[in-house]
């Protein structure tokens, strides 16, 4: 039978040891009548000599907080046996790892996503350069072209990627009008070096004109056709290849014009030409020999209606 | 003719300390060795021998070395720190998880934000994975297998759930502020 302290009821701790409750009892403050399972927690990890032996070396402001980790730590002990508030110490290490990689895992996405707003922002500034240039390009291009611009004294620049493929085009004629005799001379040197593959060519040309007996008039201007299909840089080596071989011809010519008869129909002088002509000439010879045909015609033509009589 | 027992085991570091025979069926030997005396001095001290050998008793032979060990670290804790003990560790940790939850949400949120303001044809990174405390849980799963009152171990989630102490030390819903 418990005796009543004088405030009111046994605490919990004097309760479960059957003891009387006096108002110096040590842990009447921290065990209330009303939770008599905290003290058997606590008793059951401690025991009440040791409870009141932690008590004896604290301070009265100290004795509050420790009683109440006491019981926490009871508390922890009654619900993990084996593990007690180690249970509790390893969850929240695990928790702070967890939070930590996932931390690291969406700051990595965050460097992602800012990285790939910088590359959008840089891809839009280059865009409008880019654009900025052309604008800049063509407005000037116009303005060469109209002859408002003055052209530009150094050669077309190489280092201009953007702008290399339009000044190909206008290489030539600008080495002409300008100063810039340097681009001139560069055709120059590469005709020289290439007067070989010209020759060839020309050759060649010669040869299919010797084919086309029949339709001599086409075959010329498919000749022609053809020659103006090739690149810009061959037109001058090809103009002058054409002088040559005009020159070169022209003794023959002299030699074929001698054994032409002017009496001869149309059709005997054509097949003669024919016939003649083992390197036939450029096209240019060949309309020289029709010429001179047709006139010889018109002076037999003229001589047979003439009003001196024959007789 | 002096006995000589073919096999000699040592004293435990209990039976040392209380300084009696330590038998075969001490409960305190193969978890006290003799190399160790402070060990059993500091749980002796802030438990008492006989409340752990009344602990290791209701406990199956496979628990008692984490027992033991769990023991041994709070009573060193209680040693070193008489006001909070292990206690206060646990306390830092929980502020520690509280901090880190602050720093995720926010960062959360500034993902949610660039995602939203990236464009549709930005390829989307995949999301972190969430890794479950399966395997914590399952660790410490084992205090249902013996005899007394065992419980088992609740599903512990990523997110961040209160301690008990704080409401035992604060019951208004503070945190643990207290310092010596």
């Amino acid at each position: 039978m418990t005796i009543k302290s004088g405030t009111g009821q046994a605490c919990a701790a004097c309760k479960y040891q059957r003891r009387r409750c006096t108002p110096e009892c040590l842990l009447a403050p921290f065990f209330p009548a009303d939770q008599p399972k905290m003290f058997q927690n606590v008793h059951r990890l401690f025991g009440v000599k040791n409870i009141q032996n932690l008590l004896k070396e604290l301070r009265p402001d100290q004795k509050v907080t420790a009683m109440k980790s006491i019981k926490f730590h009871a508390l922890q002990r009654d619900k993990y046996p084996v593990h007690g508030c180690l249970f509790e110490i390893r969850h929240l290490n695990y928790q702070i790892q967890m939070a930590e990689d996932e931390l690291q895992a969406v700051l990595q996405q965050l460097a992602y996503y800012r990285q790939q707003q910088q590359q959008q922002q840089q891809q839009q500034q280059q865009q409008q350069q880019q654009q900025q240039q052309i604008a800049a390009t063509e407005d000037y291009m116009s303005e060469l072209q109209l002859g408002v611009a003055p052209p530009r004294n150094a050669p077309f620049s190489l280092e201009d990627n953007n702008v290399v493929p339009q000044y190909n085009c206008v290489a030539p004629q600008a080495s002409y009008s300008n100063s810039g005799n340097v681009d001139y001379s560069i055709n120059y040197l590469d005709f020289k070096e290439n007067n070989n593959v010209v020759n060839s060519f020309c050759e060649q040309q010669q040869h299919q004109q010797e084919q086309q007996q029949q339709t001599y008039s086409n075959s010329n201007d498919n000749n022609t056709s053809s020659m103006v299909v090739h690149p810009a840089h061959l037109i001058v080596p090809q103009a002058l290849c054409v002088q040559q071989e005009i020159g070169q011809d022209y003794n023959e010519m002299h030699s074929f014009f001698d054994c032409v008869d002017d009496t001869q129909s149309y059709i005997g002088s054509k097949e003669a030409c024919d016939s003649s002509l083992d390197s036939s000439p450029s096209k240019d010879t060949r309309q020289l020999v029709h010429e001179e045909m047709a006139e010889n015609e018109l002076k037999s033509a003229a001589a047979f209606f003439s009003l001196t009589s024959v007789n | 003719m002096a006995s000589s027992s073919s096999t000699y085991n040592p004293p435990c570091a209990a039976c040392k300390f209380l300084r009696r025979k330590c038998t075969a069926g001490c409960i305190f030997s193969g978890y006290f060795p003799p190399e160790e005396p402070q060990k059993f001095a500091n749980v002796h001290k802030i438990f008492g021998a006989s409340n752990v050998a009344k602990l290791l008793n209701d406990l199956l032979p496979h628990q008692r070395d984490d027992a033991v060990q769990s023991l041994a670290y709070e009573a060193e804790a209680r040693v070193r720190d008489p006001v909070y003990g292990c206690v206060g560790a646990i306390s830092f940790l929980q502020r520690q998880v509280d901090r880190l939850q602050k720093e995720l949400d926010a960062a959360n949120a500034d993902l949610i934000r660039l995602a939203a303001a990236s464009s549709p044809s930005v390829h989307m990174p995949p999301p972190p994975p969430h890794q479950r405390p399966a395997e914590f849980g399952r660790r410490f799963g084992n205090d249902g297998g013996g005899g007394g009152r065992f419980y088992q171990t609740p599903g512990y989630q990523i997110t961040y759930n209160a301690s008990p102490w704080a409401d035992i030390y604060n019951p208004h819903g503070g945190g643990f502020d207290g310092n010596i």
